[in-house]
C-alpha cells in the first residue's frame, strides 16, 4: 500500500531539513527555519496518512530490511507508535513555528533549527524502530541533540555546565539500558540455539520487538527481571525518575523552546515510551530471588519509583522563584505520574498503557504550552524570576489566557461524575489524571490492598494544584513588581500558544475513550493475560476495572477534583488575595520551607559531605565540585574523580625516556608476578 | 615450488621492492620541486600491491611450506597484508602534499615501502626467524619516518624515544623466542613447535616456559602499546609527523597481534591458562589507563594515541576469550581500526598543514582550540572527522560499531563477564572525550572566518578511509565472513 512505501520519510525528511539548514541557513530568512518547518509538517502529514491506514485496517505497518547477521534495520507502526508519531510530528511542526519569532533575534539561528531538525529525526527514530538495538541508537542519537542544545548558548557556563550534567546523568541510565540489551540479546541466542541447534535460520532478528514478544515465556524469569530492571535504569535517566532526575532542572539553561520540545513534550517521555514499548516483557517479570536478595517484580518497581518522584519532584516545585524551573520539576512529577500508571499494569494489563500513553500526549500538548507561554513572558519581561513578574495579565492578554487554560489542564480541574457517553468532562489533564488515580491506582489499590501508589498520585495532585497556579497567581496577577514595560508577543507565538491551549482544554475529553481502544490494540489481551500470569499475577478485564471504579465511594471519586480545587483556592488564599502572608511560611525560619527550598539538602549531604570531605581529605584529588545536588554530586564526584585521576596519571607520562624503560621492565616484572599467583593458585 | 611460482606467489612483496628500490633511484635524477612524482608512483605501487592480493583470492586460499616452512598465504596473511597496504596506500596519498617539496622525498616513500615490505612478512611468516626479520624491518623503517621533520625537535625526541623503547622490546622479544628455540631442541617453525607442545606440555609449563612467556608478552606489549609498555607511543604519535602517526597506530601496531595470534594461539596454546590471565589484566587495564588518560588531553594526536591505547585493549581481549568469534571480531577490530585510525589522523594532519600553511609559526597545531568552529571553516573536513572520531567511540553504521559488538560480544559468550562489563563501561566514557571535540567543531565559534580548503590529494585519502569506515558499518556481511575465514586458520 502507498503509505507502506513512504514511512521512511518520516524521519528522514528531518534529516535533510537537518543538513540543508545546515549548508544554507545562514543565507535564508529567519536562519532557514521554514526548510524544517516544511519537512516535519510533511512528516505530520506521513504521520496522519499511517494513523488512517491503521485505524481502518486495523493492521500495523512494518518495513524492515537485513542488516548483519541475526541484525535487521526497519519500521514499525502499530497503534502505540502511531500515536506518538503524530504527537512529536505535530508538537514538534508548533515549537519550530513558534521558534521563528521566538528565536528571531538571535544570531545562532540556524545551528538552532539544524539542531532540532535533528533532533525530530532522531526521535523519530525511537517511535519508528521496530527493533531494540535501532530504539537504542536513535535514544542516543537524542541524548546527544539534548546535549547539543542545553548547550545552545554555550558562553553561558551554567548551559555549558548543565550541558554535561545532562549528557553524564543519562549516560547513567543509558550504560543499563545497553547492559540490558546486551543480557537480552544473548538470552534470545540462547533461546534459538535450544530451537535450532544446527544454526539460527536466517530472516530471524534476535532484536526484533516481534521477535522478543513471541520468546518471552522461553527466557530464563531472573534473566527476564534482570533485564526490565535495566530498561528501567534507562528509561529513568532519560524521564527524569527518581533519583537521576537531577539533570532535567538544570537543562532549563537551554532556550525555552528547546526545554518546550525536548524536555517537555518528546524526549523526556522517551522512557515512557521505552516501558510502554516493551510492556509485554515488563509485565512477565516477576519477583526473583537473586544471590539471597528478593529483587522485586519490575512493574512494582517502576510503580513506586514513579509514585515517589510524582510527589518527591511536586514538593521541590512548590518553592522555586524560577518560572521554568517550576515547570522542570512539575515535568519531573507528571512522568512519575506516567510511570505509575504503567505499574498498574501488573492488575489492570494494556489499560496501564492506554492510560500512560494519554496522560502522556495530553501532558505534550499543556506543558509545551506551559513552556512557551513562560518562554513568551520570558522574552517580553527580560526575567525567569517570578518575584519580579506580576500583573502582566492586562499587558499579554492571550499569553495570559492560554496559560490559564493549560494551568486548570496541568492541575487537573474538571467536572466530576458528569459523563457524557462515557467520557468525563474536564481539561486533557482532568481526564487523563483522574484515569490514571481510579482506574488505575485505585484499581490497583482494590485489588492487591497496597494503597501507597494511591497516596502517591492523591498527594501529588494536591500539590501540583498548588504550585501551578501559585506560577500563574504570581505572574499574572498582582501589582506589577517590575519597571519594565511588558508587551505581547508577535502572532507566530500567540497563533502557536492559542491551538496548544485548545488542545489542552478539550484533548482529553474528545478522544478518551477511542485513544483508549485504539492504543490498546497494540497489544493483543490475551498474550498480556498469559504473560502476567508468567509473574504470577492476574490481569483483570476492562468492564471489571470500570466496574471498581464506578463502585468506589463518592469520597474517592471526588478526591483527584478537590485536591485540584483545593490546590487552586490554597495558592489563591496565599498568592493572589495574600491572606497568609508569604513571608510568614516561605522564608527560611519555617523548617519545612527550609528543607525544600534547599531541596533535601541533597547539595550538603553529597557535595560536602561526601564529595569534599572523603574526595579531597581521603583521596586528595582536587576537583571543582559546582553543582548542587544528590546524584549530582556522585556524578560530578566521578568525574572529577577519573578527571582528577587523568590529570594524576598524565603525570605518570614523563617524557624521559629512562623512566618509559624501568615502565617496560617493571611491566615485565608486572607479569611475572600475574604469572607466579597462578602458580601459588 | 618452483622461483617463477614464488615470485608470482609473492607478487606483492615483489612489486613494493621493486617499487622501493626504483623510487630511491627515480630520485636521484630528480628536483625537489619534481619529487612529488615518487608519491604517485609509490601510490601506484602499493594499489598495483593490493590489487594483486585481491586478485589473488582472499577467501579460501592456502598455501604453505613456502621457502623452508618458514612462510605461508592463508586468509589470515592476506587479511592483514591487505590491511597493511591500505594504511601505506591511505598515508602515502596524504603525504603527497604534506611533503611537497621537500628534498627527502625519496627516502620518505622508501621507507614506507620498506616498512610495508616488513608488515607484509610478518603476517606471512610461520617461522618464528622469519618472523622477527620481518619485525626488525618495518621497525627500523618506521624508527627513522619517525624523526622525518629533522628540524623539528619533537619529531626527532619521538623518534630516539620510539627506538630506545623499541629496541629495548626488540631484546625482550628476542630473548623470549630463544628460550622458545632452547626448549624445543631448536625448532623455529610454528606448526613444529605447536606439534612439539601440545605433545610436552610439562616443557612449557616449567618456570623457563613461563619466562619465555613473559619476555614476549613484553615484547609485543610495546608494538602493541599495551599498558604498562605504552609509555613511548603518546610521546611518539604526537612528536612524530601526523601522516606516520597514522601508520604507526594503524599499520605497525596491528602487525604485533598477527605476530602474536600465531605465536601465542598455535605455538603455545598448551599455557593458553596463563596467556588467558596474563591478558586479562593487561586488557583491563590498558582499556581503562587508555580511555581516562585520553578524557584530559588537550592535543588530538595525544587523544588519539591514547584513544588508540585503549582500543589496542579492546583487541587484547582476544587473548583471554580464545575462541574463533572472539578472533573474528579482533581480526575486523584490526582492519576497521586501521580505516578509522588513519582517517582520524589523516584529518588532523590535513588541518594541520592547512594552519601551518597560513601561518607557519602557528605552534601546536593539533591543540583542541584550532577545531573550534571548525564546522563553519571547513565542513567536509570537521564532517569527516567526526565520522572517524563516532566510529572510534563504536556509533552504529560505522566500521567500530560493527567490530566492537562482535567482539564484545564474543567476550560476553565466553562468560568473561567482568571483562565485558569493563569494556563496555570504557566504551560509555570514551563517548565523551570524541564527543567534546565534535562539540568543539560544531558548537563553537571559529577563531577566524576564512575557509579553510582542503588539499586534493589529503581529500581524497580522506574519502578512502571513510568509504572503508561505513563500507564496514553499513555492509558488514562480507567483511565478517572474511574474517571469520581467516580466524579459521588458527583452528581454535
Amino acid at each position: 500500500m502507498a503509505v507502506d512505501n513512504i514511512v521512511y520519510l518520516i524521519p528522514a525528511l528531518p534529516v535533510l531539513a537537518f543538513v540543508l539548514t545546515l549548508a544554507f541557513g545562514k543565507k535564508l530568512p529567519s536562519g532557514g527555519g521554514y526548510i524544517p518547518i516544511l519537512a516535519i509538517a510533511i512528516s505530520c502529514i506521513i504521520s496522519v496518512m499511517a494513523f488512517l491506514q491503521i485505524y481502518n485496517t486495523g493492521i500495523p505497518i512494518e518495513v524492515s530490511a537485513h542488516w548483519f547477521s541475526v541484525l535487521n534495520v526497519g519500521i514499525l507502526i502499530d497503534p502505540l507508535a502511531s500515536v506518538m508519531l503524530m504527537m512529536v510530528t505535530f508538537v514538534s511542526l508548533l515549537i519550530h513555528i513558534y521558534a521563528i519569532g521566538y528565536m528571531a533575534h538571535d544570531p545562532g539561528k540556524p545551528r538552532y533549527f539544524a539542531e532540532t531538525a535533528l533532533f525530530t529525526a532522531a526521535m523519530l527514530g525511537v517511535v519508528l524502530a521496530d527493533n531494540i538495538l535501532q530504539f537504542f541508537i536513535a535514544w542516543e542519537l537524542v541524548g546527544l541533540c539534548s546535549y547539543l542544545l542545553i548547550g545552545f548558548w554555550f558562553r553561558k557556563p551554567t548551559a555549558a555546565a548543565a550541558a554535561k550534567k545532562a549528557f553524564l546523568t543519562t549516560r547513567v541510565g543509558d550504560v543499563l539500558f545497553l547492559a540490558g540489551i546486551v543480557i537480552l540479546y544473548s538470552s534470545m541466542r540462547d533461546v534459538f540455539l535450544e530451537r535450532f541447534p544446527a544454526g539460527i535460520p536466517d530472516g530471524t532478528y534476535l532484536l526484533q520487538f516481534s521477535t522478543i514478544f513471541d520468546n518471552i515465556s522461553h527466557i530464563d524469569p531472573t534473566n527476564l527481571t534482570i533485564i526490565t530492571l535495566l530498561f528501567f535504569g534507562g528509561a529513568v535517566g532519560k524521564s527524569g525518575q527518581f533519583p537521576l532526575h537531577v539533570w532535567l532542572p538544570d537543562a532549563m539553561e537551554g532556550p525555552t523552546t528547546v526545554s518546550a520540545l525536548i524536555h517537555a513534550a518528546t524526549m523526556v517521555t522517551a522512557g515512557v515510551y521505552l516501558v510502554a514499548r516493551t510492556f509485554p516483557m515488563f509485565i512477565a517479570s516477576p519477583a526473583v530471588e537473586l544471590a539471597g536478595i528478593t529483587i522485586p517484580a519490575t512493574l512494582t518497581v517502576v510503580a513506586y519509583i514513579g509514585g515517589f518522584t510524582a510527589l518527591f519532584a511536586s514538593t521541590m516545585g512548590l518553592v522555586m522563584n524560577d518560572i521554568k524551573r517550576v515547570l522542570a520539576f512539575s515535568t519531573i512529577s507528571q512522568l512519575g505520574y506516567m510511570m505509575l500508571a504503567l505499574g498498574m499494569g501488573s492488575v489492570i494489563g494494556v489499560a496501564a498503557v492506554g492510560f500512560a500513553m494519554f496522560h502522556l500526549i495530553n501532558h505534550a500538548f499543556f506543558k509545551a504550552c506551559l513552556f512557551l507561554c513562560a518562554g513568551s513572558v520570558i522574552h517580553s519581561t527580560g526575567t525567569n524570576d517570578l518575584r519580579e513578574m506580576g500583573g502582566l495579565m492586562s499587558k499579554m492578554k492571550i499569553t495570559g489566557i492560554t496559560m490559564l487554560f493549560s494551568s486548570l489542564a496541568l492541575a487537573g480541574i474538571g467536572i466530576p461524575f458528569l459523563k457524557i457517553i462515557g467520557t468525563p468532562i474536564g481539561t486533557s489533564g482532568f481526564v487523563s489524571k483522574d484515569a490514571i488515580i481510579l482506574e488505575g491506582s485505585y484499581v490497583f489499590a482494590n485489588v492487591t490492598h497496597d494503597w501507597i501508589p494511591f497516596a502517591f498520585g492523591v498527594l501529588a495532585a494536591l500539590l501540583t494544584a498548588i504550585y501551578t497556579f501559585r506560577l500563574w497567581f504570581m505572574a499574572f496577577t498582582g501589582k506589577p513588581r517590575q519597571e519594565r514595560h511588558p508587551h505581547e508577543s508577535p502572532a507566530t507565538m500567540t497563533g502557536v500558544l492559542s491551538i496548544l491551549a485548545v488542545f489542552a482544554l478539550v484533548f482529553g475529553m474528545l478522544t478518551f475513550i477511542p485513544f483508549n481502544i485504539f492504543v490498546g490494540h497494540t497489544y493483543d489481551h490475551h498474550e498480556i493475560e498469559e504473560l502476567a500470569g508468567l509473574a504470577g499475577n492476574h490481569v483483570i478485564g476492562h468492564d471489571e476495572i470500570l466496574d471498581i471504579a464506578h463502585h468506589a465511594s463518592p469520597i474517592i471519586t471526588l478526591l483527584p477534583v478537590i485536591v485540584g480545587v483545593g490546590g487552586l483556592l490554597l495558592a489563591w488564599v496565599i498568592y493572589n488575595r495574600r491572606w497568609i502572608s508569604v513571608a510568614s511560611i516561605g522564608n527560611m525560619r519555617n523548617p519545612l520551607f527550609k528543607i525544600l527550598a534547599k531541596r533535601y539538602y541533597q547539595h550538603e549531604i553529597f557535595i560536602e559531605l561526601i564529595s569534599l570531605k572523603f574526595t579531597y581529605g581521603v583521596l586528595a584529588l582536587a576537583g571543582e565540585f559546582s553543582d548542587r545536588k544528590i546524584v549530582d554530586g556522585i556524578i560530578d564526584g566521578i568525574s572529577s574523580f577519573i578527571i582528577g585521576g587523568a590529570e594524576v596519571l598524565k603525570k605518570i607520562q614523563t617524557g624521559v625516556v629512562q623512566n618509559y624503560a624501568t615502565a617496560t621492565v617493571l611491566g615485565v616484572g608486572l607479569i611475572a608476578l600475574i604469572l607466579s599467583l597462578r602458580w601459588v593458585i | 615450488m618452483n622461483y617463477i611460482e614464488l615470485a608470482s606467489e609473492f607478487a606483492p612483496e615483489l612489486i613494493l621492492t621493486i617499487g622501493a628500490l626504483a623510487i630511491m633511484m627515480i630520485g636521484l635524477f630528480l628536483a625537489n620541486s619534481q619529487k612529488k612524482v615518487l608519491g604517485y608512483l609509490a601510490t601506484i605501487f602499493l594499489a598495483v600491491a593490493s590489487l594483486v592480493i585481491v586478485y589473488r583470492g582472499i577467501y579460501d586460499i592456502q598455501m604453505e611450506g613456502i621457502l623452508a616452512d618458514s612462510l605461508t598465504i592463508d586468509p589470515m596473511s592476506q587479511f592483514f597484508k591487505l590491511t597493511f597496504l591500505v594504511v601505506s596506500l591511505i598515508v602515502v596519498i596524504a603525504s603527497i602534499k604534506e611533503y611537497d617539496g621537500h628534498s627527502n622525498q625519496d627516502e620518505y616513500y622508501t621507507l614506507i615501502l620498506l616498512g610495508t615490505i616488513g608488515m607484509m612478512v610478518v603476517a606471512s611468516a610461520i617461522d618464528i626467524v622469519t618472523m622477527f626479520i620481518g619485525f626488525e624491518l618495518a621497525s627500523l623503517s618506521t624508527y627513522a619516518l619517525a624523526g622525518f621533520n629533522k628540524k623539528d625537535p619533537n619529531s626527532l625526541e619521538a623518534a630516539v624515544k620510539y627506538f630506545i623503547i623499541g629496541a629495548l622490546s626488540s631484546a625482550l622479544l628476542l630473548f623470549g623466542l630463544s628460550y622458545i628455540y632452547g626448549m624445543s631442541g631448536g625448532l623455529t617453525n610454528i606448526s613444529e613447535l605447536a606439534v612439539f607442545f601440545n605433545n610436552n606440555p610439562a616443557v612449557l609449563q616449567s618456570p623457563m616456559g613461563i619466562i619465555a612467556l613473559m619476555l614476549i608478552v613484553a615484547g609485543f606489549g610495546f608494538k602493541m602499546a599495551l599498558v604498562p609498555f605504552h609509555m613511548w607511543a603518546p610521546d611518539t604519535y604526537q612528536g612524530a609527523p601526523t601522516v606516520i602517526s597514522a601508520l604507526l597506530a594503524a599499520g605497525s601496531k596491528k602487525m604485533a597481534f598477527v605476530a602474536a595470534f600465531r605465536i601465542l594461539l598455535i605455538a603455545m596454546i598448551a599455557i593458553k591458562i596463563d596467556i588467558a590471565m596474563v591478558f586479562m589484566i593487561l586488557a583491563i587495564i590498558t582499556m581503562t589507563l587508555g580511555n581516562v588518560v585520553a578524557l584530559s588531553q588537550r592535543s588530538l594526536k595525544r587523544m588519539l594515541a591514547y584513544s588508540s591505547v585503549a582500543q589496542a585493549g579492546y583487541i587484547s581481549m582476544v587473548f583471554v576469550v580464545m575462541s574463533p568469534e572472539a578472533l573474528t571480531g579482533g581480526i575486523l577490530y584490526v582492519m576497521s581500526h586501521a580505516f578509522m585510525k588513519t582517517g582520524a589522523f589523516i584529518a588532523v594532519a590535513a588541518l594541520g598543514y592547512m594552519l601551518l600553511k597560513e601561518n607557519s609559526n602557528a605552534k601546536d597545531v593539533d591543540h583542541l582550540d584550532n577545531f573550534a568552529g571548525l564546522g563553519k571553516r571547513s565542513p567536509f573536513l570537521a564532517f569527516s572527522i567526526m565520522i572517524f572520531l563516532f566510529a572510534l567511540a563504536g556509533i552504529p553504521f560505522t566500521a567500530g560499531f560493527v567490530s566492537k559488538f562482535i567482539l564484545f560480544l564474543s567476550v560476553l559468550e565466553g562468560g568473561f563477564y567482568l571483562l565485558v562489563i569493563f569494556a563496555i563501561l570504557n566504551s560509555a566514557l570514551s563517548l565523551y572525550y570524541y564527543a567534546r571535540v565534535v562539540k568543539y567543531m560544531y558548537v563553537l565559534p571559529p577563531s577566524s572566518d576564512e575557509k579553510l580548503k582542503v588539499p586534493g590529494t589529503y581529500a581524497v585519502a580522506i574519502l578512502l578511509a571513510i568509504i572503508g569506515v561505513l563500507a564496514i558499518g553499513i555492509v558488514p556481511e562480507p567483511f565478517i565472513n572474511w574474517a571469520a575465514s581467516a580466524a579459521n586458520v588458527l583452528g581454535l
